[in-house]
C-alpha cells in the first residue's frame, strides 16, 4: 500500500530503539479511532518491533509497512491505525 | 552503588566463572528465537519484548512502563539479590529496562551494546606459549567462530581471521609481532573473512585454495586477489613448519594446516563434537563421499595430534582453560561424525545426509562477499553475520 493517507506523521528518523515505539504510542493515543499515524524510522529493528507491538496493543492495527530509499539511506515507514 | 552495565567481556567472564545470573532479553520473539546468549551452563532466561512492557505497563514513559509492568507481571519470575543481565539488540532499550528494574530493587545490569556488541566480542586465548612458539585461539564466542595466530620470533601467521581485522592488528602490536602471512582454510559461508583485508593492512600475502576462489552456486570467479594454496605446500615460521593438507568436502578447496606434525588446524572439517556439513556449496550429495575420503587423511594422523577447529556449536565444548581443543585420539572415540568416518563410506554418506541442519539462506550471499563478488557496508555485513554459525552437522547437538 503506497502513499497511504495518514492523519498524522511522526518523524522518528535518527531515533534509536525504543523511542520510535514510545513516541508512536504517545501519538496514537492522541488520535481518534479510525485515524492513521505514519511513522518514519531509520531503525531497521523497528520493522519487526512494530509488528510485535501491533499484536500486543489492543487499540491499534498495523495497516502497512514499506521501505523507502532516501539518498542511499533506508527509511522504514509504518502506518498504524487506531481502531478503538 | 550497584553496577549499571556490563561490557560483553565482563558478561563473558561471569559466564565462564559460572556465576549465578539471570537473563532478561527484551528483544522481539523472532530475534530471541534466532539466537540468544549461551553459557557452558544453562542460564535461566526470560524473553519479554520491550513493547509488551511498554503497552501493558501502559505509561507514556518507558521506564515508568517497565516499573508498572514488572510490578504486575514479573515479581514471581525475577530473582532478587542476584544479577539480572538485561539484553536487547543494541543496548539502548535494555538500559531503560534495567533502570526501571533497579528502581524496584533488582540488581539489574544492562549489557552495553546489546547483542550487536556481544556478537562482535572477541577473545584471545593461548593454546601454548613458549619462547620459541606461541599459538592463540581467537574466537567470537557469540558466533562460535574460531581463528588462530601462530607466533614465533616476532613473526605471525594468522589462520581464518574474522571480519574485525583491527582485533588482530591490536593483538599483534601488543605481542610485538608482524603478521607475515594470512591463510584461509576455505571460502567461508557463515561469516565474512577478514583475510584479504587483514593481508592488505599488513602488506602480507593472502592465501586461499583456488577451488574456493570460485563461488560454487554462482560459478563465478572471485573478484579479489589471492595466492594459490595447494596440497602439501609448506610455510615456515621460526623453527616450525606448517603443511597444508587438501581435504575437500565442506568446500572443494577445503584445507587443514598441520604444524610440526603435532597440531592440526582443521578449519571446517573436524570440530570438537561434530564434523562439517558438505552441503553449503549446494552439492551435498556429491560432496559427502569426497568429505569421507578427506576425513580418512585426518583419521590416519597420530592420535596425539591436537585438533584446533574453526568452529564450536556450544560453549560447553570448551575445556577447563576455555579452549576448544582436543587430541585426535579423544575425538575419534567421542565425536560422532568422526566415529562415522571410521565406518564404511556408504554408512557415512547416509549418516551425513540425514543429519543436515537448515541451510541459512544468507550463506550464499556471505560466500559472494568472501569471493569479492559483493561488497557490503558495515550494517549489511553485521546483518549477514547475525546469529550463530551452522557449519556443523546437527545430530550431535540435539
Amino acid at each position: 500500500m503506497n502513499n497511504q493517507n495518514a492523519d498524522k506523521v511522526l518523524d522518528a528518523r535518527g531515533l534509536a530503539c525504543p523511542m520510535p515505539i514510545v513516541k508512536a504510542r504517545q501519538e496514537i493515543n492522541q488520535l481518534q479511532p479510525g485515524q492513521v499515524l505514519k511513522v518514519l524510522s531509520t531503525d531497521r529493528g523497528s520493522v519487526k518491533d512494530f509488528q510485535g507491538w501491533a499484536q500486543t496493543a489492543k487499540n491499534l492495527q498495523l495497516v502497512s509497512q514499506e521501505t523507502q530509499n532516501e539518498n542511499g539511506k533506508e527509511i522504514y515507514v509504518h502506518y498504524v491505525k487506531r481502531v478503538s | 552503588m550497584p553496577q549499571a552495565e556490563w561490557s560483553s567481556a565482563e558478561l563473558k567472564q561471569r559466564l565462564d566463572n559460572q556465576e549465578k545470573l539471570f537473563m532478561l532479553d527484551v528483544r522481539n520473539r523472532d530475534e530471541f528465537d534466532l539466537w540468544k546468549i549461551e553459557g557452558a551452563q544453562k542460564i535461566p532466561t526470560l524473553n519479554v519484548p520491550y513493547f509488551e512492557m511498554l503497552e501493558q505497563g501502559g505509561k507514556d514513559d518507558m521506564i515508568d512502563s517497565v516499573v508498572a509492568y514488572a510490578e504486575q507481571a514479573l515479581v514471581q519470575q525475577l530473582p532478587k539479590g542476584q544479577p539480572i543481565a538485561v539484553v536487547c539488540a543494541k543496548g539502548g532499550t535494555s538500559a531503560f529496562v534495567a533502570e526501571g528494574l533497579r528502581k524496584l530493587g533488582y540488581s539489574a545490569v544492562n549489557l552495553a551494546g546489546g547483542m550487536t556488541a556481544w556478537g562482535d566480542f572477541y577473545e584471545f586465548k593461548p593454546v601454548l606459549e613458549s619462547s620459541s612458539l606461541s599459538i592463540y585461539q581467537i574466537g567470537r564466542p557469540a558466533r562460535g567462530c574460531l581463528s588462530y595466530l601462530i607466533l614465533s620470533q616476532g613473526e605471525a601467521i594468522v589462520i581464518d581471521p574474522l571480519r574485525h581485522t583491527e582485533k588482530y592488528l591490536d593483538f599483534a602490536r601488543e605481542k610485538k609481532a608482524s603478521i607475515k602471512l594470512v591463510l584461509d582454510t576455505h571460502g567461508h559461508a557463515d561469516h565474512i573473512s577478514g583475510g584479504r583485508a587483514l593481508a592488505d593492512k599488513v602488506n602480507a600475502p593472502y592465501y586461499l585454495h583456488p577451488y574456493d576462489g570460485i563461488h560454487p552456486l554462482d560459478v563465478l570467479p572471485a573478484q579479489l586477489s589471492y595466492e594459490f594454496l595447494r596440497d602439501g605446500q609448506e610455510f615456515f615460521i621460526g623453527q616450525s613448519k606448517l603443511r597444508t593438507i587438501h581435504i575437500p568436502g565442506h568446500t572443494l578447496g577445503n584445507l587443514a594446516f598441520l604444524l610440526d606434525e603435532k597440531i592440526l588446524f582443521t578449519g571446517d572439517s573436524v570440530f570438537i563434537e561434530s564434523i562439517a556439513r558438505p552441503d553449503l556449496g549446494g552439492h551435498g550429495e556429491t560432496w559427502a563421499p569426497i568429505h569421507y575420503r578427506s576425513l580418512q587423511k585426518i583419521v590416519q594422523l597420530p592420535e596425539n595430534v591436537l585438533i584446533l577447529p574453526g568452529h564450536f556449536s556450544s560453549p560447553r565444548e570448551a575445556n577447563a582453560q576455555g579452549l576448544f581443543a582436543k587430541t585426535l585420539g579423544e575425538l575419534k572415540k567421542k565425536n560422532e561424525g568422526l566415529m562415522m568416518a571410521q565406518k564404511s563410506e556408504r554408512e557415512f554418506v547416509s549418516y551425513i545426509l540425514s543429519s543436515l541442519p537448515i541451510f541459512p539462506p544468507q550463506y550464499v550471499e556471505i560466500k559472494r562477499v568472501n569471493a569479492g563478488l559483493v561488497v557490503p557496508d558495515e550494517e549489511k555485513a553485521a546483518e549477514l553475520e547475525l546469529g550463530k554459525n551452522i557449519c556443523a552437522l546437527s545430530k550431535a547437538y540435539v
